[in-house]
């Protein structure tokens, strides 16, 4: 696996660059059940095809970003940065 | 409280201020200067003006990180003696130079710096870093935040065949390690500071 | 000796003679001979012994395809020695027999039998009894090995080169078409890297990278192998020229020395004037074979028979008749004999006429049991050479590796290229152009669209030439061992074998007999399993489909892929001061880090009775600045941070949304807007990591900068540390002026620091942090003035003891991802009072609710054994039932002390537990408050 990603803010990079945060999920915006806590901690979807994700430009800018790659080819079709509170990334 | 302790402070003729990279360049033959209450490595023995490949520990510039400043992403602006390097869409890098602002945080220390120079830097980084150096996709002036030698770091164009590496503090005896590998069977040899000013002083005159 | 007169293009200079060795004796070679070619001409037939059976091998492609030739040169194993140039002087030496190559020991497991090394014998054989594992594991370490790697860099003798290049056109393959591809690209401004397994000539424009092979293809990036240096190539296009390999023959015999590609024996022949043998049998599916035995002959090889697997003569035939010799059509060869090398050839029929040239799957069609044999009449000849030639596959595997999909070609017999990923371009002989003129016109085409031009044109159709018979999987098995795959020496029974044993897919059978799993990566033999396999199971070679092709695409070197001899290594700015001291430095993490200096019990001790210092610089340093930070920290920790007073510290724990405890730290308010936030030293990254995710999430008025390498950090601590500090300082360092959890901002020996008055370590200490520039100057200021009051450096070993003294957890040591403030008993670090949401909080609030099976609490034992971490805590009923996770001798309070996790019920004071440890079970007394100074009256003091 050595495919590119590109942070938003310091552009193209070799993945070794980046640190992976996994897939974007939803953090219960209220008081979760114990199933519902359990399932968002502890679950994911997995999906093979494209899926939205967290990537930390580790040995560059040091910043957060989300990009849509597909888990079977690797392809990443874009890269953006979070848009904050209320966005579909947010998990808040 | 203020937030003094995350700046180095100078000193009169006495060295209290040191890069990481002194007992490195100790013994590689470094000669020293007190500078501003820093010990720099200002030449070598035996130093020549002829060189394929060299590196210098320029680990005492000043560096700020001020809010605020953007710019166009990958190229660094030259201001004065600084460089201006957005690191984001508000928030820049500054290298070199004097205090940019009362609000500007001093993080002189979090990054060793060394400046690698002469025809055959792009080969010699090339051995240990996957940036794409190539003149046409970085000229001068580009700045490029990027993994170095596996490290986190941060790269400017000074110039044609000049380039200015920053990496963390506390790698940086492993960094020296590594250039000097890299650099040394192309015939690459560290350099002092003067020899720094010189090659800049001669490119001013040139321009 | 086999070196004829001057050959017309041979590559060898007679004027310039080298010298080399080749196990001690000395070999002579011209200027521009390889290992190979010199060896074959002063007579040398054996070059290897195989894998398995240490049966002899001798050149078979000479063209680095095959494994017939490896040796070591230098003290480097895995050298091809057809293609490795002599140099003057090198060492060069056999591999894979004992104690040589002409009398080789290991040859008793080919004489005694098959039945000890049958296919999966790995799995087989050396399994019981299991007690005598580690005697097998030895003896078949030895067996298995093809050269010995030296252990240390400082062993070996070279150095490897990484280089990183980027390109905008990456052409793989020097022939026809991959010149005119590089040419055309760099003619349309293309930044051009062209690379071969062979010489290159110079290409203006162009980076021509020779004796170079590209070992595989990961996502756009090429890593390239060329003499020592691993250059890592990457391109957005590509184009590979990669050329066709040509197949060997399965007959019985086929791995004597002397059965030989016609392309090999035409190698040696032309480059360097050696003639592979004096009297050769030539055996060929295609025209290339009768045209190398027309060369053959003319340069002086007597060619005792040919056999052509085709049914009807073509224009080769015709050359090759009016030299005198005839061609048999419709035969084969069935075997060939020898002892050191091949005597005696032996050829028949092909059974069904027609050798299955156009008709397609004869394989298939044939319907299994030894169908595809040959048949009819056989006719032996004498020689000492057999060429061989089974058509030519296209060298797919990198394509493969880059995306490509193959297709079998009935007509042809082989899998080729069916389509190509965007960016990926084939020409050449790979593609179908074997013709020089529209090889040369595929290349062109290619390089133009590889560098972003219009294809322009419509791409040649492959030019249909002579047809190619479809040689029969195997023939002539009743005479002896076939082998389909001479790296793994596994023969066309073996497959047979693993079939019937129900390993029926492609992708299991070479697991299971390691079939093209060797150094040939499948060259060649990947075409010969599948077909064997598609006889057997009766389905159609497309069916069967080829293995996944995966780098490398060559044999290389373990130090190519080791990396640089290089560990990352971070150390403090206070690092040399601890190396001239003697310390005994370890790594921590990712840091250097002093474990002690000498004498870690002392060194505790005179923290307690004088001062000790230490270096902490490798403590996380996050400053957190802006309007919200202090919300931040609230909804990031389970305590409460807003409502921190500017100069006082708090000690925090990070929780995930699990509840787990995360990380721990001190964090001191330094204004109204700016928090300084200290982590462990092996979480501050993560932790870093996790602030900023937050942050990047929640979109706060928050800014985060990492200042762990920026600032230097000592603690100094014992009841001298006051007067201490006090001599360096202009500020009131009084008990009442700077009290406990108090932060200031000071002058120390001239440096500005900022001071926390934290219970590091037990007694009164200060945590002094400040610029990394001034590590040494500030160190030297305080062992300076802390001498006359007998202050000692102290390093991580006894900081542990002093720490755990006060029970002060080490996050990760002391807790587990299991663990949670309420079972590792910090129930007050949770504050769900809190009106904000904070991450943790919903499962902190079950947790809360419910009692934990275990709790982490302390122990002491009285008999001076210090239990080992990770010891077990056992039950009444000698069942698991925790375990201790620290323990150490405390100078001081001259007792074991430790902590560990036990049963809810026994987490109490008085309680006690057994240790079970190395056989012996201890019992020990359970303690829930700090064994040293548990009211914390000398801390505060
Ligand atoms: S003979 Fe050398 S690799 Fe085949
Ligand atoms: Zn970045």
């Amino acid at each position: 696996m050595s495919f590119l990603l590109t942070c938003p803010n310091c552009g193209t990079r070799e993945v070794t660059d980046f640190g992976f945060g996994g897939e974007i999920s939803a953090r219960p915006t209220a008081r979760p059940s114990l199933r519902e806590l359990g399932e968002y901690n502890y679950f994911r979807r997995n999906v093979a095809g494209v899926q939205r994700e967290w990537w930390f430009h580790r040995s560059g800018c040091r910043a957060w970003f989300i990009a849509e790659r597909d888990t079977v080819t690797n392809e990443v079709l874009l890269t953006e940065l979070p848009r904050g509170p209320g966005s579909p990334e947010s998990v808040a | 409280m203020s937030l003094a302790f995350l700046s180095p402070v100078a000193a009169d003729d006495v060295a209290i201020a040191r890069s990481p990279m002194e007992r490195m360049a100790k013994a590689a033959g470094a000669e020293f200067e007190v500078r501003d209450g820093w010990n720099v490595a200002v030449r070598y023995a035996g130093e020549t003006a002829e060189r394929t490949v060299a590196w210098a520990d320029v680990s005492h510039l000043r560096k700020w990180e001020v809010e605020g400043q953007g710019g166009e992403f990958g190229v660094a602006r030259r201001e004065g003696d600084a460089w201006v390097c957005p690191l984001t869409s508000d928030r820049a890098l500054v290298i070199g130079g004097a205090e940019p602002s009362p609000t500007a945080l001093d993080v002189t220390c979090n990054y060793a710096a060394l400046t690698i120079l002469g025809p055959q830097a792009r080969e010699t980084i090339a051995r240990f870093c996957a940036l794409d150096l190539r003149p046409q996709h970085a000229p001068p002036h580009s700045f490029r935040p990027g993994s170095i030698a596996r490290q986190p770091g941060m790269l400017v164009v000074e110039a044609e065949d000049r380039f200015l590496l920053l990496f963390g503090w506390a790698t940086a005896e492993y960094m020296w390690t590594v250039v000097a590998d890299a650099a040394t069977p192309l015939g690459g040899r560290p350099a002092g500071i003067e020899t720094i000013e010189t090659i800049e002083a001669t490119e001013d005159t040139d321009a | 000796m086999s070196r004829l007169p001057p050959q017309p293009g041979e590559r060898i200079d007679r004027q310039s003679v080298l010298r080399f060795t080749f196990d001690g004796k000395p070999v002579e070679a011209f200027e521009g001979d390889t290992i190979g070619s010199a060896l074959f001409a002063a007579g040398r037939r054996t070059f290897s012994r195989s894998f398995k059976y240490h049966r002899r091998r001798g050149l078979l492609c000479c063209a680095g395809q095959c494994p017939n030739c490896i040796v070591a040169v230098d003290g480097a194993p895995g050298v091809r020695a057809c293609v490795e140039p002599v140099k003057e002087g090198m060492r060069v030496e056999h591999l894979n027999a004992q104690p040589g190559l002409e009398l080789d020991v290991m040859r008793a497991t080919d004489l005694v039998g098959t039945r000890f090394t049958p296919p999966g014998f790995y799995y087989k054989t050396f399994i019981r009894p299991r007690r005598l594992w580690p005697l097998y594991e030895k003896v078949l370490r030895h067996a298995a090995g093809l050269g010995v790697l030296r252990k240390e860099q400082a062993d070996r003798e070279w150095r490897t080169e990484y280089r990183r290049r980027h390109a905008d056109v990456l052409v793989v393959g020097g022939g026809i078409a991959g010149v005119a591809a590089a040419k055309q690209a760099a003619a349309q401004g293309a930044d051009v890297v062209l690379v071969d397994e062979g010489q290159v000539e110079p290409v203006p424009g162009v980076e021509a990278l020779g004796r170079a092979t590209a070992l595989g293809y990961f996502d756009g990036m090429v890593p390239v192998w060329q003499g020592d240096t691993l250059h890592q190539i990457r391109a957005p296009a590509h184009v590979f020229a990669t050329g066709a390999i040509e197949q060997p023959l399965v007959f019985a015999g086929n791995d004597l020395p002397g059965v030989m590609l016609s392309g090999g024996a035409l190698r040696l022949l032309e480059r360097y004037a050696v003639s592979p043998g004096t009297r050769a049998v030539v055996v060929s599916t295609n025209d290339r074979g009768l045209e190398a035995a027309a060369r053959l002959h003319d340069a002086g090889v007597t060619i005792a028979a040919v056999a052509d697997l085709r049914a009807s003569a073509t224009e080769a035939t015709r050359a090759l008749q009016t030299r005198g010799i005839a061609v048999l059509q419709n035969h084969t060869i069935v075997a060939a004999e020898g002892g050191k090398q091949v005597t005696r050839a032996t050829l028949g029929g092909v059974e069904g006429g027609n050798g299955a040239a156009v008709g397609g799957n004869r394989a298939a069609g044939a319907g299994g049991n030894g169908a595809g044999a040959a048949a009819g009449a056989e006719v032996s000849f004498e020689c000492d050479l057999v060429v061989v030639s089974g058509g030519f596959a296209p060298a797919t595997s990198l394509l493969s590796q880059a995306g490509a999909r193959t297709a079998y070609d009935e007509a042809r017999g082989h899998f080729v290229l069916a389509d190509l990923p965007p960016n990926v371009f084939a020409a050449g002989e790979v593609a179908g152009h074997a013709d020089p003129d529209a090889a040369a016109r595929s290349g062109e085409r290619a390089g133009r669209q590889a560098a972003g031009g219009s294809p322009e044109d419509a791409a040649d159709q492959p030019i249909e030439q002579a047809p190619t018979a479809v040689p029969p999987p195997v023939a002539g098995q009743t005479h002896g061992k076939c082998f389909a795959c001479l790296c793994e020496d596994v023969t066309a029974k073996d497959i047979k074998l693993s079939i019937d044993e129900g390993y029926d897919s492609i992708e299991l059978s070479k697991r299971y007999t390691t079939v093209t799993m060797g150094p040939c990566q499948g060259r060649m033999c990947q075409l010969a399993s599948i077909r064997l396999m598609a006889q057997e199971t009766g389905q159609s070679l497309q069916t069967v489909g080829t293995t996944t092709a995966r780098p490398p695409y060559i044999s290389v070197p373990m130090g190519a892929l080791a990396g640089r001899p290089f560990q990352p290594a971070k150390r403090s700015a206070i690092h040399d001061r601890h190396r001239e001291l003697g310390a005994n430095i370890k790594w921590a993490g990712d840091w250097r880090r002093a474990y002690d200096y000498g004498d870690p019990q002392q060194e505790a001790l005179a923290v307690h009775e004088a001062a000790g210092l230490i270096d902490v610089s490798t403590l996380g340093k996050l400053l957190v600045r802006g309007s919200e930070a202090g919300e931040f920290l609230d909804r990031l920790y389970p305590n409460r941070f807003s409502d921190l007073k500017p100069g006082r510290i708090r000690y925090g724990v990070i929780s995930s949304d699990a509840g787990r405890i995360v990380d721990d730290g001190t964090i001191c308010r330094i204004d109204e807007d700016t928090y300084y936030v200290t982590t462990t030293s092996s979480g501050a990254g993560a932790v870093e990591e996790w602030f900023s995710w937050w942050l990047a999430d929640w979109q706060m008025d928050v800014r985060l900068t990492d200042f762990t390498q920026g600032l230097a950090a000592v603690n100094l601590a014992g009841p001298k540390a006051r007067e201490i500090l006090g001599a360096l300082t202009d500020l009131d360092c009084s008990a009442e002026a700077f009290k406990y959890l108090d932060a200031k901002h000071a002058t120390v020996a001239g440096v500005p620091c900022l001071i926390l008055r934290i219970g590091f370590v037990g007694e009164v200490g200060y945590e002094i942090h400040f610029a990394a520039a001034h590590g040494e100057h500030v160190w030297d200021a305080l062992m300076q003035a802390g001498r006359e009051h007998g202050i000692r450096p102290f390093g991580l070993e006894p900081q542990r003891i002093l720490r755990l003294q006060k029970m002060h957890i080490l996050v990760g040591q002391d807790t587990d991802s299991e663990s949670t403030p309420f079972s590792a008993a910090m129930p007050w670090i949770v504050k769900l009072d809190k009106d904000a949401d904070f991450i943790g909080r919903w499962a902190l609030e079950h947790y809360a609710q419910e009692e934990p099976a275990a709790r982490l609490v302390g122990f002491t034992l009285g008999d001076g054994y210090v239990p080992t971490e990770g010891a077990v805590i056992i039950d009444a009923l000698g069942a698991p039932a925790g375990q201790v996770t620290s323990a150490r001798f405390s100078p001081v309070l001259d007792r074991v002390i430790g902590m560990a996790w036990v049963p809810a019920p026994l987490a109490r004071d008085g309680a006690t537990v057994a240790i079970s440890d190395q056989g012996r079970t201890v019992s020990a007394h359970i303690q829930t408050r700090p064994f040293y100074d548990p009211e914390g009256e000398v801390l505060r003091s």
